[in-house]
Protein backbone atom coordinates (compact mmCIF):
# COMPACT_ATOMS: atom_id res chain seq x y z
CA UNK A 1 0.00 0.00 0.00
CA UNK A 2 1.52 2.98 -1.01
CA UNK A 3 0.41 6.92 -2.07
CA UNK A 4 3.14 8.27 -4.05
CA UNK A 5 2.64 12.26 -5.36
CA UNK A 6 5.13 13.68 -8.15
CA UNK A 7 5.41 17.20 -8.67
CA UNK A 8 1.43 18.10 -7.75
CA UNK A 9 1.01 22.01 -8.72
CA UNK A 10 -1.66 23.69 -8.10
CA UNK A 11 -3.82 27.14 -7.47
CA UNK A 12 -7.17 28.06 -6.17
CA UNK A 13 -9.14 28.64 -9.19
CA UNK A 14 -10.27 32.25 -7.81
CA UNK A 15 -7.77 33.48 -6.23
CA UNK A 16 -5.34 32.51 -8.30
CA UNK A 17 -2.91 31.92 -5.15
CA UNK A 18 -0.56 29.24 -5.42
CA UNK A 19 -1.16 26.43 -2.81
CA UNK A 20 1.51 23.70 -3.82
CA UNK A 21 4.15 24.42 -6.95
CA UNK A 22 6.41 21.12 -6.61
CA UNK A 23 5.05 18.67 -4.16
CA UNK A 24 6.85 15.32 -3.97
CA UNK A 25 6.29 12.93 -1.51
CA UNK A 26 5.72 9.06 -0.64
CA UNK A 27 3.94 7.48 1.90
CA UNK A 28 3.84 3.70 2.68
CA UNK A 29 2.33 1.23 4.31
CA UNK A 30 -1.15 0.53 6.00
CA UNK A 31 -2.02 2.67 9.45
CA UNK A 32 -2.41 5.77 11.08
CA UNK A 33 -0.31 8.57 9.37
CA UNK A 34 -0.57 12.20 9.94
CA UNK A 35 -1.40 15.60 7.80
CA UNK A 36 -0.02 18.45 9.71
CA UNK A 37 0.49 21.63 9.30
CA UNK A 38 -0.75 25.31 9.62
CA UNK A 39 -4.05 26.56 9.05
CA UNK A 40 -4.45 27.47 5.15
CA UNK A 41 -1.35 25.69 4.57
CA UNK A 42 -2.86 23.20 2.04
CA UNK A 43 -3.96 19.97 4.59
CA UNK A 44 -7.70 19.81 3.35
CA UNK A 45 -7.09 20.44 -0.09
CA UNK A 46 -3.99 18.01 -0.78
CA UNK A 47 -7.03 15.30 0.87
CA UNK A 48 -9.30 16.25 -1.76
CA UNK A 49 -6.44 16.08 -4.60
CA UNK A 50 -6.07 12.56 -2.96
CA UNK A 51 -9.93 12.23 -3.15
CA UNK A 52 -10.32 13.08 -6.21
CA UNK A 53 -12.91 16.00 -5.47
CA UNK A 54 -10.21 18.47 -6.74
CA UNK A 55 -9.15 17.39 -10.33
CA UNK A 56 -7.67 20.99 -11.62
CA UNK A 57 -4.13 20.22 -10.62
CA UNK A 58 -1.31 19.05 -12.36
CA UNK A 59 1.36 16.79 -11.65
CA UNK A 60 1.12 12.36 -11.26
CA UNK A 61 -0.67 10.68 -8.17
CA UNK A 62 -0.29 6.90 -7.81
CA UNK A 63 -1.74 4.46 -5.72
CA UNK A 64 -1.51 0.78 -5.76
CA UNK A 65 -3.68 -1.31 -3.76
CA UNK A 66 -5.43 1.81 -3.10
CA UNK A 67 -8.89 1.71 -4.70
CA UNK A 68 -11.87 3.07 -2.16
CA UNK A 69 -10.97 6.53 -1.00
CA UNK A 70 -12.87 8.61 1.65
CA UNK A 71 -12.71 11.83 3.03
CA UNK A 72 -14.21 12.92 5.95
CA UNK A 73 -14.88 16.12 8.07
CA UNK A 74 -16.06 17.38 11.42
CA UNK A 75 -18.72 19.81 9.99
CA UNK A 76 -20.81 17.06 8.74
CA UNK A 77 -24.50 16.09 9.61
CA UNK A 78 -26.75 13.07 9.49
CA UNK A 79 -30.34 13.44 7.57
CA UNK A 80 -32.38 14.99 10.68
CA UNK A 81 -35.38 12.60 9.47
CA UNK A 82 -33.24 9.65 11.54
CA UNK A 83 -31.73 8.57 14.79
CA UNK A 84 -28.47 7.56 14.68
CA UNK A 85 -29.55 3.68 15.01
CA UNK A 86 -31.55 4.13 11.90
CA UNK A 87 -28.67 5.58 9.79
CA UNK A 88 -26.62 3.72 11.13
CA UNK A 89 -28.07 0.27 9.71
CA UNK A 90 -28.84 1.77 6.38
CA UNK A 91 -26.06 3.11 5.50
CA UNK A 92 -23.72 0.49 6.90
CA UNK A 93 -23.62 -2.13 4.34
CA UNK A 94 -24.27 -5.65 5.08
CA UNK A 95 -21.10 -7.53 5.45
CA UNK A 96 -20.07 -4.49 7.85
CA UNK A 97 -22.71 -4.79 10.08
CA UNK A 98 -21.51 -7.07 12.61
CA UNK A 99 -18.90 -3.93 13.65
CA UNK A 100 -21.74 -1.72 15.02
CA UNK A 101 -22.12 -2.43 18.50
CA UNK A 102 -18.29 -3.06 18.49
CA UNK A 103 -17.94 0.22 17.27
CA UNK A 104 -20.47 2.35 18.90
CA UNK A 105 -19.36 0.71 22.64
CA UNK A 106 -15.65 1.43 21.87
CA UNK A 107 -16.81 5.64 20.66
CA UNK A 108 -19.20 5.53 23.85
CA UNK A 109 -22.23 6.36 22.11
CA UNK A 110 -24.45 3.77 23.25
CA UNK A 111 -26.81 6.30 24.59
CA UNK A 112 -27.09 8.35 21.34
CA UNK A 113 -28.47 5.84 19.39
CA UNK A 114 -32.40 6.53 19.97
CA UNK A 115 -31.11 10.41 19.49
CA UNK A 116 -31.11 12.56 16.43
CA UNK A 117 -28.17 14.17 15.20
CA UNK A 118 -29.33 17.87 16.64
CA UNK A 119 -29.63 16.37 20.13
CA UNK A 120 -26.25 15.24 20.29
CA UNK A 121 -22.97 17.24 22.15
CA UNK A 122 -20.30 18.52 19.36
CA UNK A 123 -17.99 15.74 20.28
CA UNK A 124 -20.84 12.82 19.85
CA UNK A 125 -21.94 14.25 16.26
CA UNK A 126 -17.89 13.95 14.97
CA UNK A 127 -18.04 10.76 16.55
CA UNK A 128 -20.93 9.15 14.82
CA UNK A 129 -19.90 10.86 11.94
CA UNK A 130 -16.61 9.00 12.17
CA UNK A 131 -18.83 5.70 12.80
CA UNK A 132 -20.42 5.45 9.69
CA UNK A 133 -17.62 6.07 7.66
CA UNK A 134 -15.27 3.64 9.60
CA UNK A 135 -18.25 1.11 8.85
CA UNK A 136 -17.82 1.29 4.90
CA UNK A 137 -15.22 0.07 2.98
CA UNK A 138 -12.56 1.88 2.04
CA UNK A 139 -8.66 1.63 1.91
CA UNK A 140 -7.98 4.99 2.69
CA UNK A 141 -9.86 7.02 5.12
CA UNK A 142 -9.26 11.00 5.03
CA UNK A 143 -10.26 12.00 9.12
CA UNK A 144 -10.22 16.24 8.57
CA UNK A 145 -10.02 17.23 12.47
CA UNK A 146 -12.71 14.32 12.75
CA UNK A 147 -12.14 14.22 16.69
CA UNK A 148 -12.32 17.79 16.86
CA UNK A 149 -14.41 18.35 20.53
CA UNK A 150 -13.68 15.08 21.76
CA UNK A 151 -11.80 14.91 25.21
CA UNK A 152 -8.31 13.70 25.10
CA UNK A 153 -8.97 10.14 26.80
CA UNK A 154 -11.97 8.94 24.55
CA UNK A 155 -9.72 10.23 21.60
CA UNK A 156 -7.04 7.94 22.59
CA UNK A 157 -9.11 5.14 22.64
CA UNK A 158 -10.71 5.76 19.95
CA UNK A 159 -7.07 6.08 18.03
CA UNK A 160 -6.46 3.33 19.61
CA UNK A 161 -9.48 0.84 18.74
CA UNK A 162 -9.41 1.95 15.08
CA UNK A 163 -5.41 0.94 14.92
CA UNK A 164 -6.47 -2.17 16.12
CA UNK A 165 -9.71 -2.98 14.25
CA UNK A 166 -8.28 -1.77 10.89
CA UNK A 167 -4.84 -2.98 11.09
CA UNK A 168 -4.38 -3.36 7.10
CA UNK A 169 -6.53 -0.17 6.35
CA UNK A 170 -4.59 3.23 5.80
CA UNK A 171 -5.65 6.55 7.77
CA UNK A 172 -4.81 10.02 7.29
CA UNK A 173 -5.38 11.77 10.48
CA UNK A 174 -5.76 15.74 9.86
CA UNK A 175 -5.10 17.73 13.28
CA UNK A 176 -3.33 20.60 14.65
CA UNK A 177 -2.40 18.81 17.76
CA UNK A 178 1.06 18.05 17.85
CA UNK A 179 0.95 15.70 20.53
CA UNK A 180 -1.36 13.35 19.43
CA UNK A 181 -0.22 13.32 15.95
CA UNK A 182 3.44 12.56 17.22
CA UNK A 183 2.43 10.22 19.79
CA UNK A 184 -0.24 8.23 17.42
CA UNK A 185 0.68 8.42 13.71
CA UNK A 186 2.90 6.10 11.74
CA UNK A 187 4.03 8.49 8.77
CA UNK A 188 4.04 12.68 9.15
CA UNK A 189 3.66 14.27 6.90
CA UNK A 190 3.73 18.01 7.58
CA UNK A 191 2.94 20.83 5.05
CA UNK A 192 5.27 24.03 4.67
CA UNK A 193 4.08 26.20 2.64
CA UNK A 194 4.56 26.81 -1.26
CA UNK A 195 7.25 29.12 -0.15
CA UNK A 196 9.08 26.67 1.35
CA UNK A 197 11.29 24.84 0.38
CA UNK A 198 10.45 21.20 0.26
CA UNK A 199 6.83 21.80 0.73
CA UNK A 200 6.34 18.95 3.09
CA UNK A 201 8.57 16.95 4.90
CA UNK A 202 8.00 13.59 6.41
CA UNK A 203 8.94 12.51 10.26
CA UNK A 204 8.44 9.66 11.77
CA UNK A 205 6.11 9.17 14.71
CA UNK A 206 5.69 6.84 17.72
CA UNK A 207 2.87 4.93 16.33
CA UNK A 208 2.04 4.19 19.58
CA UNK A 209 -0.53 1.30 19.87
CA UNK A 210 -2.13 -0.43 23.00
CA UNK A 211 -0.13 -2.89 25.22
CA UNK A 212 3.35 -1.05 24.22
CA UNK A 213 5.89 1.45 26.48
CA UNK A 214 6.17 5.02 25.21
CA UNK A 215 9.15 6.88 25.50
CA UNK A 216 8.62 10.03 26.71
CA UNK A 217 11.80 11.34 25.60
CA UNK A 218 11.38 10.32 21.81
CA UNK A 219 8.35 11.64 21.82
CA UNK A 220 9.22 14.81 22.85
CA UNK A 221 11.98 14.75 20.16
CA UNK A 222 9.34 13.36 17.95
CA UNK A 223 7.20 16.79 18.75
CA UNK A 224 10.50 19.37 18.57
CA UNK A 225 10.84 17.89 15.28
CA UNK A 226 7.15 18.34 13.52
CA UNK A 227 6.94 22.09 15.41
CA UNK A 228 10.57 23.27 13.51
CA UNK A 229 9.78 21.06 10.14
CA UNK A 230 6.59 23.19 10.21
CA UNK B 1 -52.65 32.07 14.63
CA UNK B 2 -56.61 32.13 13.51
CA UNK B 3 -57.42 35.22 15.77
CA UNK B 4 -53.98 36.83 15.33
CA UNK B 5 -54.51 37.25 11.43
CA UNK B 6 -58.78 38.18 11.38
CA UNK B 7 -57.84 40.39 13.63
CA UNK B 8 -55.28 41.85 11.24
CA UNK B 9 -58.11 41.82 8.54
CA UNK B 10 -60.56 43.45 10.80
CA UNK B 11 -57.88 46.25 11.83
CA UNK B 12 -57.13 46.78 8.06
CA UNK B 13 -60.90 46.66 6.88
CA UNK B 14 -62.29 49.02 9.39
CA UNK B 15 -59.60 51.72 9.10
CA UNK B 16 -60.08 51.59 5.12
CA UNK B 17 -63.62 51.98 5.63
CA UNK B 18 -62.90 54.86 8.10
CA UNK B 19 -60.96 56.71 5.46
CA UNK B 20 -63.66 55.91 2.77
CA UNK B 21 -66.77 57.54 5.32
CA UNK B 22 -64.11 60.59 6.18
CA UNK B 23 -63.69 61.20 3.08
CA UNK B 24 -67.53 61.29 2.17
CA UNK B 25 -68.37 63.48 5.19
CA UNK B 26 -65.35 65.79 4.91
CA UNK B 27 -65.81 66.27 1.01
CA UNK B 28 -69.65 66.03 1.59
CA UNK B 29 -69.96 63.25 -0.94
CA UNK B 30 -72.92 61.74 -1.86
CA UNK B 31 -74.49 58.32 -1.18
CA UNK B 32 -74.46 57.39 -5.08
CA UNK B 33 -70.52 57.97 -4.54
CA UNK B 34 -69.71 56.35 -0.92
CA UNK B 35 -72.86 55.11 0.49
CA UNK B 36 -73.34 55.67 4.47
CA UNK B 37 -72.87 52.81 7.06
CA UNK B 38 -76.39 52.24 7.33
CA UNK B 39 -76.88 51.08 3.72
CA UNK B 40 -73.83 48.79 3.62
CA UNK B 41 -74.99 47.26 6.53
CA UNK B 42 -78.26 46.42 4.72
CA UNK B 43 -76.63 45.62 1.74
CA UNK B 44 -74.45 43.07 3.52
CA UNK B 45 -77.45 41.62 5.30
CA UNK B 46 -79.07 41.19 1.67
CA UNK B 47 -76.25 39.75 -0.26
CA UNK B 48 -74.44 37.86 2.31
CA UNK B 49 -75.55 34.38 1.64
CA UNK B 50 -75.36 34.97 -2.08
CA UNK B 51 -71.55 36.50 -1.86
CA UNK B 52 -70.80 34.12 0.48
CA UNK B 53 -70.88 31.49 -1.85
CA UNK B 54 -69.66 33.44 -4.53
CA UNK B 55 -66.21 33.99 -2.27
CA UNK B 56 -66.32 29.90 -1.61
CA UNK B 57 -66.54 29.02 -5.48
CA UNK B 58 -63.75 31.67 -5.75
CA UNK B 59 -61.53 30.15 -3.13
CA UNK B 60 -62.21 26.18 -4.30
CA UNK B 61 -60.64 27.58 -7.80
CA UNK B 62 -57.74 29.00 -5.97
CA UNK B 63 -57.27 25.91 -3.96
CA UNK B 64 -57.49 23.59 -6.97
CA UNK B 65 -55.05 26.43 -8.70
CA UNK B 66 -52.82 26.70 -5.86
CA UNK B 67 -52.71 22.66 -5.57
CA UNK B 68 -51.66 22.23 -9.31
CA UNK B 69 -49.07 24.97 -9.14
CA UNK B 70 -47.44 23.57 -6.29
CA UNK B 71 -47.44 20.39 -7.93
CA UNK B 72 -45.64 21.94 -11.05
CA UNK B 73 -43.59 23.98 -9.65
CA UNK B 74 -42.18 21.13 -7.79
CA UNK B 75 -41.63 19.12 -10.97
CA UNK B 76 -39.90 21.46 -12.65
CA UNK B 77 -37.46 22.80 -9.55
CA UNK B 78 -36.76 19.07 -9.21
CA UNK B 79 -35.50 19.14 -12.86
CA UNK B 80 -34.14 22.86 -12.68
CA UNK B 81 -32.37 21.65 -9.89
CA UNK B 82 -30.25 19.58 -12.40
CA UNK B 83 -26.61 20.69 -12.92
CA UNK B 84 -26.95 19.57 -16.50
CA UNK B 85 -28.09 21.81 -19.72
CA UNK B 86 -31.51 20.79 -18.95
CA UNK B 87 -31.58 22.85 -15.55
CA UNK B 88 -29.67 25.42 -16.38
CA UNK B 89 -32.27 26.04 -19.42
CA UNK B 90 -35.14 26.09 -16.79
CA UNK B 91 -33.52 28.00 -14.47
CA UNK B 92 -33.01 30.65 -17.68
CA UNK B 93 -36.32 30.20 -18.83
CA UNK B 94 -38.40 30.56 -15.16
CA UNK B 95 -36.23 33.62 -14.40
CA UNK B 96 -37.44 34.93 -17.71
CA UNK B 97 -40.68 34.15 -17.90
CA UNK B 98 -41.64 35.45 -14.51
CA UNK B 99 -40.90 38.65 -15.11
CA UNK B 100 -43.78 39.10 -17.34
CA UNK B 101 -47.22 40.02 -16.35
CA UNK B 102 -49.60 37.15 -16.38
CA UNK B 103 -52.43 39.22 -16.04
CA UNK B 104 -51.59 40.07 -19.55
CA UNK B 105 -51.99 36.55 -21.44
CA UNK B 106 -55.44 35.87 -19.43
CA UNK B 107 -57.57 37.44 -22.22
CA UNK B 108 -55.38 34.77 -25.02
CA UNK B 109 -56.57 32.08 -22.19
CA UNK B 110 -60.58 32.87 -22.19
CA UNK B 111 -60.40 33.63 -26.41
CA UNK B 112 -58.96 30.28 -26.42
CA UNK B 113 -60.91 28.02 -23.13
CA UNK B 114 -63.75 30.50 -22.59
CA UNK B 115 -65.16 31.61 -19.39
CA UNK B 116 -65.59 28.83 -17.81
CA UNK B 117 -63.85 26.91 -14.94
CA UNK B 118 -60.60 26.31 -17.03
CA UNK B 119 -59.84 29.61 -17.08
CA UNK B 120 -60.09 30.57 -14.23
CA UNK B 121 -58.04 27.53 -12.82
CA UNK B 122 -55.09 28.24 -15.18
CA UNK B 123 -54.62 31.93 -14.71
CA UNK B 124 -54.79 31.49 -10.78
CA UNK B 125 -52.03 28.05 -10.69
CA UNK B 126 -49.89 30.61 -13.35
CA UNK B 127 -49.97 33.53 -11.10
CA UNK B 128 -48.99 31.42 -8.19
CA UNK B 129 -46.81 29.33 -9.93
CA UNK B 130 -43.73 31.34 -10.77
CA UNK B 131 -43.02 32.89 -7.40
CA UNK B 132 -43.89 29.38 -6.19
CA UNK B 133 -40.87 27.73 -9.13
CA UNK B 134 -38.42 30.76 -7.97
CA UNK B 135 -38.47 29.17 -4.39
CA UNK B 136 -38.08 25.94 -5.46
CA UNK B 137 -35.39 25.89 -7.86
CA UNK B 138 -33.67 28.22 -5.32
CA UNK B 139 -33.94 25.34 -2.67
CA UNK B 140 -33.64 22.59 -4.49
CA UNK B 141 -30.46 23.53 -6.36
CA UNK B 142 -29.01 24.45 -3.15
CA UNK B 143 -26.57 21.74 -2.31
CA UNK B 144 -26.23 20.63 1.81
CA UNK B 145 -22.45 20.09 1.56
CA UNK B 146 -22.41 18.59 5.10
CA UNK B 147 -24.90 16.07 4.39
CA UNK B 148 -24.91 15.40 0.66
CA UNK B 149 -21.14 14.82 0.92
CA UNK B 150 -21.38 11.26 2.84
CA UNK B 151 -23.50 9.78 0.27
CA UNK B 152 -21.65 11.29 -2.38
CA UNK B 153 -18.64 9.71 -1.45
CA UNK B 154 -19.98 6.51 -0.75
CA UNK B 155 -21.68 6.60 -4.49
CA UNK B 156 -25.20 6.22 -2.35
CA UNK B 157 -26.58 9.42 -3.67
CA UNK B 158 -29.67 9.23 -5.68
CA UNK B 159 -32.48 12.59 -6.97
CA UNK B 160 -34.48 11.36 -4.51
CA UNK B 161 -32.59 11.63 -1.99
CA UNK B 162 -30.50 14.52 -2.67
CA UNK B 163 -34.10 16.33 -2.85
CA UNK B 164 -35.08 15.01 -0.17
CA UNK B 165 -32.21 16.13 2.07
CA UNK B 166 -32.80 19.49 0.44
CA UNK B 167 -37.05 19.84 1.12
CA UNK B 168 -36.12 18.89 4.83
CA UNK B 169 -33.38 20.92 5.64
CA UNK B 170 -35.79 24.36 3.87
CA UNK B 171 -38.96 22.92 5.16
CA UNK B 172 -39.28 26.03 7.13
CA UNK B 173 -38.87 28.22 3.90
CA UNK B 174 -41.32 25.80 1.68
CA UNK B 175 -43.94 25.90 3.88
CA UNK B 176 -43.66 29.83 4.15
CA UNK B 177 -43.21 30.08 0.21
CA UNK B 178 -46.63 27.77 -0.20
CA UNK B 179 -48.51 29.89 2.51
CA UNK B 180 -47.54 32.83 1.04
CA UNK B 181 -48.55 31.78 -2.24
CA UNK B 182 -51.47 31.04 -1.31
CA UNK B 183 -53.11 34.55 -1.35
CA UNK B 184 -51.66 34.80 -4.92
CA UNK B 185 -54.09 32.26 -6.14
CA UNK B 186 -57.04 34.17 -4.74
CA UNK B 187 -55.56 36.95 -6.34
CA UNK B 188 -55.40 35.38 -9.66
CA UNK B 189 -59.11 33.73 -9.56
CA UNK B 190 -60.48 37.13 -8.79
CA UNK B 191 -58.38 38.60 -11.55
CA UNK B 192 -59.46 36.05 -13.69
CA UNK B 193 -63.11 35.93 -12.76
CA UNK B 194 -63.16 40.12 -12.94
CA UNK B 195 -61.70 40.08 -16.61
CA UNK B 196 -64.07 37.71 -18.17
CA UNK B 197 -65.27 34.63 -16.19
CA UNK B 198 -69.15 33.92 -15.74
CA UNK B 199 -69.10 32.83 -11.59
CA UNK B 200 -67.12 33.40 -8.51
CA UNK B 201 -66.57 36.72 -6.36
CA UNK B 202 -64.42 38.69 -9.23
CA UNK B 203 -67.44 38.62 -11.13
CA UNK B 204 -69.80 40.06 -8.59
CA UNK B 205 -67.37 42.41 -7.97
CA UNK B 206 -67.16 43.22 -11.99
CA UNK B 207 -71.52 43.24 -12.04
CA UNK B 208 -71.13 45.71 -8.80
CA UNK B 209 -68.84 47.88 -10.66
CA UNK B 210 -70.75 48.25 -13.65
CA UNK B 211 -73.93 49.53 -11.34
CA UNK B 212 -71.58 51.30 -9.58
CA UNK B 213 -72.37 49.96 -6.51
CA UNK B 214 -69.77 50.30 -3.83
CA UNK B 215 -71.82 48.76 -1.08
CA UNK B 216 -71.90 45.72 -2.24
CA UNK B 217 -67.80 46.42 -2.90
CA UNK B 218 -67.14 46.94 -0.01
CA UNK B 219 -69.23 43.32 1.04
CA UNK B 220 -67.47 41.76 -0.96
CA UNK B 221 -63.97 42.66 0.09
CA UNK B 222 -65.04 41.87 3.31
CA UNK B 223 -65.34 38.39 2.26
CA UNK B 224 -62.47 37.59 0.33
CA UNK B 225 -60.66 38.91 3.33
CA UNK B 226 -62.28 36.54 5.79
CA UNK B 227 -61.95 33.85 3.31
CA UNK B 228 -58.58 34.36 2.40
CA UNK B 229 -57.10 34.92 5.83
CA UNK B 230 -58.62 31.33 6.84
CA UNK B 231 -57.26 30.09 3.86
CA UNK B 232 -54.11 31.22 4.83
CA UNK B 233 -54.33 30.05 8.64
CA UNK B 234 -55.36 26.02 7.38
CA UNK B 235 -51.94 26.79 5.26
CA UNK B 236 -50.07 27.56 8.13
CA UNK B 237 -51.23 25.03 10.23
CA UNK B 238 -50.67 22.46 7.46
CA UNK B 239 -47.26 23.46 6.99
CA UNK B 240 -46.79 23.63 11.35
CA UNK B 241 -48.32 20.20 11.54
CA UNK B 242 -46.02 19.19 8.28
CA UNK B 243 -42.90 20.61 10.19
CA UNK B 244 -43.51 18.85 13.81
CA UNK B 245 -44.02 15.13 11.70
CA UNK B 246 -41.01 15.40 9.85
CA UNK B 247 -38.95 16.52 12.75
CA UNK B 248 -40.23 13.49 15.48
CA UNK B 249 -40.94 10.67 12.60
Amino acid sequence: MQIDLKSIHYKYPNTGNDVFTDLTLNIFGPGFHALFGPSGVGKTTLAKIITGEIKEFSGEIAMPEIDVVLYTYNLERIPGWSTVQDHLNVTTPDANKDKIIDLVSSLGLESCMDSRFTQLSLGQQNRTNLIRYLLQDFDLLIMDESLANVDEITKEKIILKIKHMFPNRCFFYISHNVVEVAKFCQQILVLRGYHKMPQAVILQGQNYTNGQSLNNKELERTMLEIVNAS
Amino acid sequence: MLHRRIYQFFIIYFLGLSALMLMKYGLNLSDYVIPSPTEIWQTGRRYFGLYFLAVIDTLSVAILGHILSIFLATVVGVIGRLTIWVGSFIRVAAYNIQAYPIVAVAPIIFILLGDGLGSRLLIAAMICYFPLLLSFIGILSEPVAEIEHFYETTMRMTWRLQVKIRAFENINKISTVIAGSGTLAMVGTIVSEFIAANAGIGYSIRIALYQSDLAKILVALFLIGVCTSLYLVCLEWLGHVVQKRLQNA
